[in-house]
């Protein structure tokens, strides 16, 4: 009698309880004869602009409805997406950070070599996501970092950027710029920030780790260990950039470089990429607009050269029908190949595009445009960095911290850190 | 089985239901996970106690274990004398006692991570630029080493948490029977004698609750850690909390992070039946 009367009150309760949710559930992929296209994407800079284009789109496609989610950069989006794969509500489209993220949703992949885009994508920027002929992805744009200088310090202080090509130059520039700094109303010369592990340990090590991979983000990507050929380089570069920074550049994080520091020209260069333009633009338009500058960060063998790559790819999810799976490639194809298409990724997405067929004069941001420059001219180095395993990047400048505080020499630094690719890697 | 019993556990039932749902359920599977190589996605095979052995090998999981206990006693010994002391100014007999009762225990209103931030400003810039007016250089580089860190946020939780400790003590010192310090100060004891020999003894149960309450607390901080130092510099700061969920969502290693949540509610769990066991056994006693 017991048992009974709590089975049903359990019952009762639990309809109770899903009376009051769950009652408007979303048809899934079609309604009627309308496609629905979900968007998932890590990107959330320019979602508003993505947005707009998705409607323009929708218009000239009445037959097909785009919903996009952008979920907030780094480790989060990983995370979101693996929960929405988890929980049966997969997108259509997603975005996928080279090699290391494509081989976890490899299952889920289809292949995009038919697509008009693939075509026309910059040569060799499908090779991360290719494997066995097979497309898995289509470029997003293309980014690059460098160090990103003050045109007018230089320019008071007599420097000329073209000239700096071997670190020796630039150590010169340098101590120059630092002689003078209390004339040029500068704090330090540069705005190190060892805070964020992912400076040194990603894009810094990348400049330096590159040319033992050939370049190549696979090569990388499929290395059994890492031997630091230039890590005596690196380690000057380091001391470089700590010594001539604002101090202390273990609690400096990335918006103070960006915004304190730099865009308040109270610094004369970082370490930085294209990415910070919107910030530099809010904080003082016309010092973004003219004064600001891109030049490679100097290593042995490639002066000269600006490591550009490409940070994410669109993925069309194979689990769905044929039907919706060429209408997310149409999607993309448009984006990308059409006038309206290229003229948003180009103006308000503000890309610098990764295809051909793009009008580039029209690229509008000046450190794009520059980066862009390099690209075209072939000065480029890899983003390795796109293929180190795991977390290594952040292990890495873990340890450049620790080496920072005296807590581990250089030589220590290299050998705990191949040690941890190698363990990586198993 | 009588009627009242029957309605008694209709109107407990929805509680029950809510409870297992979001608690026992995703606990029992959580526990269960910690012994597969769950990867967030699914779990292939079981892997018996590895996760569990590896996790006692891990340097950084240690050091994270080791920084919270530190952390915690630290800051429970300052929050318990803090939170006294304010309580013994705000129930003396001066006027604006509701209004400092009210600004003692506003930190405790605003969010632990926004709080993070403007702490993360004081250390850094405020107390940089006291420091080159003042020329003391250890006012500079807060934050930047690990144990600037460190006393970073004692400082934060303990400043954040006092206001709360404090509401605990005054009740237990309102409580205070009025005629037993007027009988000792007529008897002609100082007024260290009476804070010693009456106060004290008397507001000793709020520390039994206090003390379990800050004990907890500052296990499982989490907000305040990640935006005052992020666990930097070289994961020096990084609270058991914290390495957790990095262990599961940096480095993807969902069942191992889980194996290690497991260890750390056991630890959370002997505090808080500690606590019970004492405050059940004090009860008994008055």
């Amino acid at each position: 009698m017991k048992g009974k009367t709590i089975v049903s009150t359990l019952l009762i309760s639990s309809a109770l309880l899903s009376g009051c949710s769950f009652s408007s559930s979303e048809p899934s992929s079609s309604d009627g004869d309308k496609l629905t296209i979900e968007i998932f994407q890590g990107k959330v800079e320019f979602k508003d602009q993505f947005e707009a284009l998705a409607e323009e789109y929708e218009k000239e496609n009445p037959d097909v409805d785009i919903k996009i989610t952008a979920v907030g950069g780094g480790s989060d989006y990983a995370g979101s997406l693996k929960t929405k794969f988890a929980s049966g509500d997969e997108p259509e489209i997603f975005s996928i950070a080279g090699p290391t993220e494509a081989a976890n949703f490899e299952q889920y992949l289809s292949d995009l070599s038919d697509t008009k885009a693939a075509d026309l994508a910059l040569e060799g920027s499908l090779d991360p996501v290719t494997k066995d002929g097979e497309v898995h992805g289509l470029p997003f744009n293309q980014e690059g970092y460098g160090f990103i200088y003050n045109k007018k310090v230089f320019k008071e202080a007599g420097i000329h950027s073209e000239d700096i090509l071997t670190y020796e130059d630039l150590e010169k520039a340098v101590k120059e710029i630092d002689s003078q700094k209390d004339q040029l109303g500068l704090e330090a010369v540069f705005a190190f920030p060892a805070k964020e592990k992912w400076v040194p340990g990603n894009h810094l090590s990348n400049v330096f780790l590159a040319s033992e991979f050939n370049q190549q983000v696979l090569e990388a990507y499929h290395a059994e260990s890492v031997s630091f050929e230039k890590g005596k380089e690196f380690q000057r570069m380091v001391d470089l950039q700590t010594e001539y920074s604002v101090q202390p550049v273990l609690s400096l994080d990335y918006s103070q470089q960006v915004e304190e520091y730099f865009s308040l020209q109270k610094v004369a260069i970082i370490q930085q990429g294209n990415w910070i333009y919107p910030s530099v633009e809010q904080m003082d338009q016309e010092f973004a607009e003219n004064n600001m500058g891109i030049m490679p960060i100097p290593v042995e063998g490639s002066e000269g050269k600006l490591p550009v790559g490409i940070p994410n790819y669109w993925a069309v999810n194979n689990n769905s029908d044929d039907e919706v799976i060429q209408a997310s490639k149409d999607f993309l194809d448009w984006m990308y190949t059409s006038e309206v298409g290229k003229e948003a990724v180009l103006k308000d997405f503000k890309f610098i595009p990764a295809y051909e067929g793009f009008d580039t004069d029209g690229i509008a941001d000046p450190l794009s445009k520059e980066i862009y420059t390099y690209s075209s001219n072939g000065d480029t180095t890899g983003w390795v960095l796109l293929g180190y395993p795991g977390v290594w990047g952040d292990y890495l400048g873990g340890n450049i911290q620790k080496y920072l505080s005296e807590k581990m020499t250089w030589d220590e630094v290299e050998e705990d850190s191949k040690q941890k690719w190698e363990e990586l890697r198993k | 089985m009588n009627n009242q019993n029957k309605w008694f556990w209709i109107f407990l039932s929805p509680v029950i239901l809510a409870l297992g749902i979001v608690v026992v359920v995703p606990f029992v599977y959580g526990f269960v996970f910690s012994f597969t190589d769950w990867n967030g996605l699914t779990a292939t095979s079981f892997v018996g106690f590895e996760h569990y052995l590896n996790l006692f090998q891990e340097e950084e999981f240690m050091s994270s274990i080791w920084f919270t206990v530190k952390f915690s006693i630290v800051t429970v010994i300052l929050l318990n004398v803090f939170g006294l002391c304010l309580a013994l100014i705000v129930t003396r007999k001066i006027k604006s006692n509701n209004l400092l009762r009210t600004v003692f225990f506003m930190p405790n209103l605003i969010g632990g991570l926004i709080l993070g931030f403007i702490w993360q400003f004081i250390f850094i810039s405020v107390f940089g630029d006291v420091g080159n007016l003042l020329g003391l250089e250890g006012m500079g580089g807060w934050l930047s080493t690990p144990e600037t860190g460190f006393w970073g946020l004692v400082i934060l939780t303990s400043w954040q948490m006092a206001g709360y400790i404090m509401i605990i003590y005054i009740a237990y010192l309102e409580n205070i029977p009025k005629d037993l310090i007027e009988a000792a100060r007529i008897d002609g004891a100082s007024a260290l004698q009476r804070f010693k020999s009456i106060t004290f003894p008397l507001v000793a149960p709020a520390f039994t609750v206090s003390m379990f309450l800050t004990l907890s607390m500052a296990f499982k901080i989490y907000d305040q850690n990640l935006s005052l130092t992020n666990g930097g510099p070289f994961n020096s700061t990084q609270m058991v909390a914290m390495e957790i969920v990095r262990t599961a969502f940096s480095d993807n290693e969902m069942a191992y992070a889980q194996a290690k949540a497991v260890i750390f509610f056991l630890i959370v769990a002997v505090i808080a039946l500690t606590q019970v066991y004492y405050n059940k056994k004090r009860e008994v006693d008055m």
